[in-house]
């Protein structure tokens, strides 16, 4: 295959609010993920990296723009297409519990795509789901248990196996890792990693803890009112920011490192509304690039962060 | 009383726990949430408990606050909570009635919680709100609850006080919401602050300016904070010392820095090397899996 696995242009979702405002959630977003990359996509709450997830998968239409997954348009499949390309992607939300059906086991879950999708004999999918519960670190005879008999981290790895039941190249992680204690959520991510190397997964790594997307990523994307505002490799994000968000998002995270205390000016400003009254729109952010692969919108196009 | 007795008193009391917790055993039916806990809070100083889901550390604090035996079936089976009033008394919180303990909620030990939207009341206003717990608890009319209502709005940062004072708690974000929770539980000039996980609902940036407003009022205020986290970043970020629980239990306690450089237990180990360290990173370029330890049995 050549070029990018995913490749997304100018992506916009737009919702319509009472009295013809609109909150722009997503506004034209570009980026691309290789095979075999983490791009992790960082942001406060509303700043659009959720809906990002849903249109990248087509929970959602977006408003414009387009998606190519291994060089197609997905934004353009009839639902008869796209049912048979969603094989390629798949997403793991934040709440294991939430994403699995009370009443059914949880091999039975985890067999359910292949078993929709005809993908062998009932004794070749069980022998298949077996051995995805031993690689992602789980006994294949818990198949038969249901949901409530596990802890958050089994159940977390549970939707792991039903994400790579149809060994998808692409994997969104919706803050999949966000509900999980410490040491579980350490876990968790160790396995990722290790799906990756084996796999040659891709992951969209959407996540709002910067320690965390400091940990798995290859890229970083830094969304702020629904635009990319800084993306680049990790290292440039991480050692090199340029955006003031970025910049701020960053001067925030608390380090669990009592000798890096830092003392930090009140700053009592909030992030403004990503509501829109009636005929008016955001600016269409510019972007340039500092480095090779590192992109900055230019602040003066960007509402003010302070 | 002279000059020099006040100056004693308060080294004495510097010296003194205002908090004291000994031997504490909560129970929900057969369950034991808190198994023979013992740690001190010391005036002027920033405790956190730190621990993950179940380990006990919110019951903790809810039994400090007695209301663990409200609405819920814990019970305090065993041990003390001693606290040394103004005057030096020392009470012994476990034993008070509802009504004695009803007159230290708030007065003596005030408390917020993570989701300040369930702590307010819909139907009223933010300031009617803080003015109603000034006038409950200070016996004061409504022009001196407003009126104090409206310094507090002050003192946490509240940009606007005035106008944020009519507003209903829906009109305001969830990092205004926590001030104004901030502003109700300082109002009466408490000696403790409970924190349970006063930022988990708050994004970092919030977060940032909630922690740095909670540094700077213990700074003003003198109040002993007891900040209760899962979070090692906001431990590091806030605490002078530091209580560590798993599984009901204390498994280590000390100094903030003590405990980040030499963590004397093998389940503080395992806790700190799950945690993710912004910086850790620097000069990798591939993606690291976290180097995990076992928790010896």
């Amino acid at each position: 295959m050549s070029g990018p696995l995913v490749e997304v242009r100018d992506l916009t979702k737009v919702f319509p609010v009472d009295g013809g405002a609109k909150v722009h959630a997503v506004e034209h977003v570009d980026f691309t993920l290789d095979g075999g990359e983490t791009l992790a996509v960082v942001g406060e709450s509303g700043c659009g990296k959720s809906t990002l997830a849903h249109l990248m998968i087509r929970l959602l239409e977006p408003t414009s723009g387009t998606v190519h997954l291994d060089g197609v348009d997905i934004t353009a499949l009839s639902n008869r297409a796209m049912r048979e390309h969603r094989e390629k992607l798949q997403i793991i939300f934040q709440d294991p519990f939430a994403s699995l059906d009370p009443r059914r086991s949880v091999g039975n879950a985890v067999a359910a795509p292949l078993a929709i999708r005809r993908k062998g004999s009932a004794s070749e999918i069980d022998d298949k789901v077996a051995g995805l519960f031993t690689r992602v670190g789980l006994e294949p005879a818990m198949m038969r248990q249901f949901p409530h008999q596990f802890s958050g981290g089994q159940r977390q790895r549970i939707c792991i196996a039903r994400a790579l039941a149809l060994e998808p190249k692409l994997v969104i992680a919706d803050e999949a890792v966000s509900a999980l204690d410490v040491s579980i959520q350490a876990q968790v991510i160790n396995l990722m990693m290790e799906l990756q190397a084996e796999m040659g997964l891709s992951y969209l790594f959407i996540s709002h803890d910067l320690a965390v997307v400091e940990r798995v990523s290859h890229r970083v994307a830094v969304m702020y009112l629904g635009q990319i505002v800084e993306i680049g490799p990790r290292s440039a994000i991480f050692d090199n920011p340029q955006h003031s968000y970025t910049k701020r998002l960053l001067d925030a995270v608390p380090i669990a490192d009592p000798r890096q205390r830092r003392e930090r000016p009140l700053i009592t400003s909030e992030i403004p509304s990503p509501v829109w009254a009636k005929g008016t729109a955001p600016e269409r952010v510019v972007h340039r690039e500092v480095e090779p692969g590192h992109w900055v919108a230019e602040e003066s196009s960007t509402p003010a962060t302070e | 009383m002279s000059a020099d007795q006040n100056t004693a008193q308060n080294a004495a009391q510097n010296a003194e726990p205002i908090l004291s917790v000994r031997d504490l055993v909560v129970t929900f039916g057969s369950f034991t949430a808190v198994n023979g806990t013992s740690f001190d809070l010391f005036p002027g100083e920033t405790l956190a408990v730190v621990g993950e889901s179940g380990s006990g550390k919110s019951v903790t604090a809810l039994s400090i606050m007695r209301l663990v035996e409200l609405g819920t079936r814990g019970r305090i089976e065993q041990g003390e909570i001693l606290f040394r009033r103004d005057n030096g008394e020392v009470v012994d919180l476990v034993g008070l009635s509802e009504d004695e303990m009803r007159e230290v909620r708030g007065n003596d030990i005030s408390m917020i919680f993570q989701e300040p939207l369930t702590s307010l009341n819909p139907v009223y206003t933010v300031g009617n709100q803080v003015a109603e717990a000034v006038m409950l608890h200070q016996q004061v009319d409504k022009a001196e609850g407003k009126a104090r209502a409206l310094e507090m709005f002050q003192q946490v940062r509240i940009p606007d006080p005035e106008q944020r004072l009519e507003q209903f708690p829906h009109e305001m974000s969830g990092g205004m919401r926590q001030r104004v929770m901030i502003a109700m539980a300082l109002s009466c000039d408490p000696r403790v602050l409970i924190a349970d996980e006063p930022t988990t609902a708050l994004d970092v940036t919030i977060q940032a300016q909630i922690l740095g407003l909670m540094r700077d009022l213990r700074e003003t205020t003198g109040a002993a904070v007891m900040i209760i986290t899962h979070d090692m970043g906001v431990v590091a970020e806030v605490a002078d010392r530091v209580v560590v629980m798993n599984q009901a239990e204390i498994v280590e306690q000390g100094d903030v820095f003590e405990l980040f450089e030499n963590p004397q237990e093998s389940y503080t180990r395992a806790l700190l090397a799950a945690v993710p360290r912004l910086g850790s990173m620097t000069g990798l370029d591939e993606p690291a899996p976290f180097d995990l330890v076992e928790v010896e049995q």
